[in-house]
């Protein structure tokens, strides 16, 4: 039976109906007593890369981090509204936060390499999920570090430690990690903001490879980034989200003119 | 030629930083000096019983001041042994509350219990020996060593280990009082070395579906392992040294046997007690500082080998 969103989007002609991998509805967010999210409704269509942007302290990186609980972690910080994925609302108490962040990875601002060496890195979050013999694990790994184009760097160290690899390779070890535990979302939180511009190219093309296979979400402070890497870009300003709509719509002819002064560098 | 105001004054702030440099150098030396002096007071002092017994110093049990034979096996034992029963109990405690007090307890509670571990870490260990010897002494005498002789007498060497009358001083006691005092102190060290551990390090074994056993099994363990190894260092170093508090309940008898109740003397209590009443010059006086020789040792030795646990990672 379709849904009333996909009726009113086919009646209105625009674009084709998409899956929808995560749908928010009326958000709101706080850090104590601090309002960060302002009744937030968005969705992140499936295999499609959407960045957010906005000011520091809009609240992006907070929007991110309701998507896989890590807020859950710190007293004090709440989530109310609807988060749908795959059919039920994360932010219910009776959801199984292993599960739902085996099912939703995240890179962060910094590499973050475990104590351990590569092998270990990518094998952990496995393990952690799934009963795999030395041989699977072994394709794993080498599969997910083949996708990252990170294999031929370090197929012949893969015991040696993981800090022991560059900022750009530790970080694309990150989105290997992250990826092998088959999620079907990816969460990064300006995953290119330590890197030079070399890693920070070779990460945004590894974004275009990912997304024929993850919905992915990413926070960005760099607006070529989000105008080369992404099919959607939402636009938030002091905990609200101003405008949601497709690149070349944000980066050509935003509605909003709040959205305009920001990617005009007006302010920011 | 007179010389420009400005190259003067620039003369004088070359000389004061000289003096400056020189007065910091004197401080580091006077370090150095101290130390060496210590070791060589301690040395020079115990030359005449150690060339007196030679090896044997370490293998005599007997210290008898009647006799004028000394041996320091029993206050070694005496010392090795509370200090490890301490550190068996006092590590895992405070390895815990290091842990729950960074990664799991939260508001005001967390902060309570965070300032009375470091106000239990500052209490003067004497306290420590009078609540021992007035608290823990009569309920080992009165229940823990009945209640475990009555049950494990028969078993072999733990049962050895319990024998003896229940008079509550002796090793367990000393290494019960010794834990509760670095427990404390261990924890504090501990809490400090798991808050340096990057929060988005967690996150991301948290992010990858880690339980809190895993993530710090897998995670905080590996990455704080020399802060921890330097934590259960200071506190052993603290446990080896204590005297006051364990000259209370050790029972101070200079025996070696299997209980772990009987009375027994520690290298530390030993010399308190003893020192002040050797004559200058005798054989009790040097055997005396030929304990404190070794003492230092031990010290060094545990903190040398802190050091090479802590080189082989990185």
């Amino acid at each position: 039976m379709p849904s009333a969103s996909m009726l009113s989007a086919s009646l209105s002609g625009r674009e084709p109906v998409q899956d929808v991998a995560l749908s928010v509805r009326d958000l709101n967010f706080h850090y104590g007593t601090h309002h960060a999210l302002h009744g937030i409704s968005l969705d992140f269509p499936a295999r499609c890369v959407t960045a957010m942007i906005g000011p520091s302290g809009c609240g992006k990186s907070t929007l991110l981090r309701v998507f896989n609980k890590i807020y859950a972690l710190y007293p004090g910080q709440r989530a109310t509204g609807e988060v749908m994925f795959d059919g039920r609302n994360i932010l219910d108490d009776s959801i199984n936060l292993d599960m739902l962040r085996s099912r939703i990875g995240m890179v962060f601002q910094k590499p973050t390499p475990f104590p351990m060496s590569i092998y270990d890195n990518i094998a952990f979050g496995v393990r952690l999920h799934e009963k795999l013999n030395r041989t699977e694990m072994d394709e794993r790994v080498q599969d997910v570090l083949t996708r990252v184009a990170l294999w031929n760097e370090v197929r012949d160290r893969l015991n040696a430690p993981a800090t022991g690899l560059s900022g750009g390779q530790q970080q694309r070890l990150c989105i290997a990690r992250s990826i092998a535990t088959r999620p079907e979302v990816l969460l990064l939180d300006e995953p290119t903001s330590a890197l030079d511009p070399i890693s920070t190219a070779r990460i945004e093309e590894l974004l275009d490879e990912l997304k024929e296979e993850f919905t992915i979400a990413i926070v960005t402070h760099n607006m070529q980034q989000a105008a080369r890497c992404a099919d959607r870009v939402a636009f938030f300003y002091l905990g609200r989200l101003v405008e949601v709509d497709t690149a070349d719509r944000i980066f050509t002819n935003p509605r909003e003119k709040q959205t305009q002064d920001y990617i005009t560098g007006r302010f920011g | 030629m007179r010389m420009t105001p400005v190259l003067r004054s620039s003369h004088r702030r070359a000389g004061f930083d000289a003096v400056f440099h020189g007065l910091l150098l004197l401080c580091s030396l006077l370090v150095l000096a101290m130390l060496g002096g210590l070791i060589l007071l301690m040395a020079t002092g115990g030359w005449q019983a150690f060339t007196r017994f030679g090896l044997s110093f370490f293998t005599t049990v007997s210290w008898n001041p009647v006799k004028d034979t000394y041996g320091v096996l029993a206050p070694l034992l005496g010392t090795l042994v509370s200090t490890l029963i301490a550190m068996l109990i006092a590590v895992p405690m405070a390895f815990g509350t290091a842990f729950w007090l960074t990664y799991i307890a939260s508001g005001r509670f967390a902060s309570i219990v965070g300032t009375t571990i470091q106000l239990l870490a500052a209490v003067p260990s004497i306290i420590f020996g009078m609540w021992g010897f007035q608290t823990i002494v009569p309920f080992i005498a009165r229940d823990v060593q009945p209640f475990l002789n009555h049950h494990f007498r028969h078993v072999p060497v733990l049962g050895s280990m319990l024998s003896g009358p229940p008079v509550g001083t002796g090793l367990v006691t000393a290494g019960i009082i010794l834990a509760v005092m670095i427990a404390p102190f261990i924890t504090a060290v501990m809490v400090d070395v798991f808050g340096a551990v990057p929060p988005m390090l967690r996150e991301s074994a948290y992010g990858l579906g880690a339980t809190r056993w895993e993530m710090m099994r897998k995670i905080v363990v590996p990455w704080s392992r020399n802060g921890m190894i330097g934590a259960i260092v200071l506190g052993m170093g603290r446990a080896l040294g204590e005297t006051m508090a364990v000259t209370f309940i050790i029972g101070n008898v200079t025996t070696v046997g299997w209980s772990l109740f009987a009375p027994r003397s520690t290298v530390a209590s030993l010399i308190a007690l003893q020192f002040p009443e050797s004559p200058e010059g005798s054989l009790r006086l040097s055997s005396l500082m030929a304990l404190g020789f070794i003492l230092m040792l031990l010290s060094c030795v545990s903190l040398a080998l802190a050091r090479c646990l802590r080189g082989k990672r990185q």
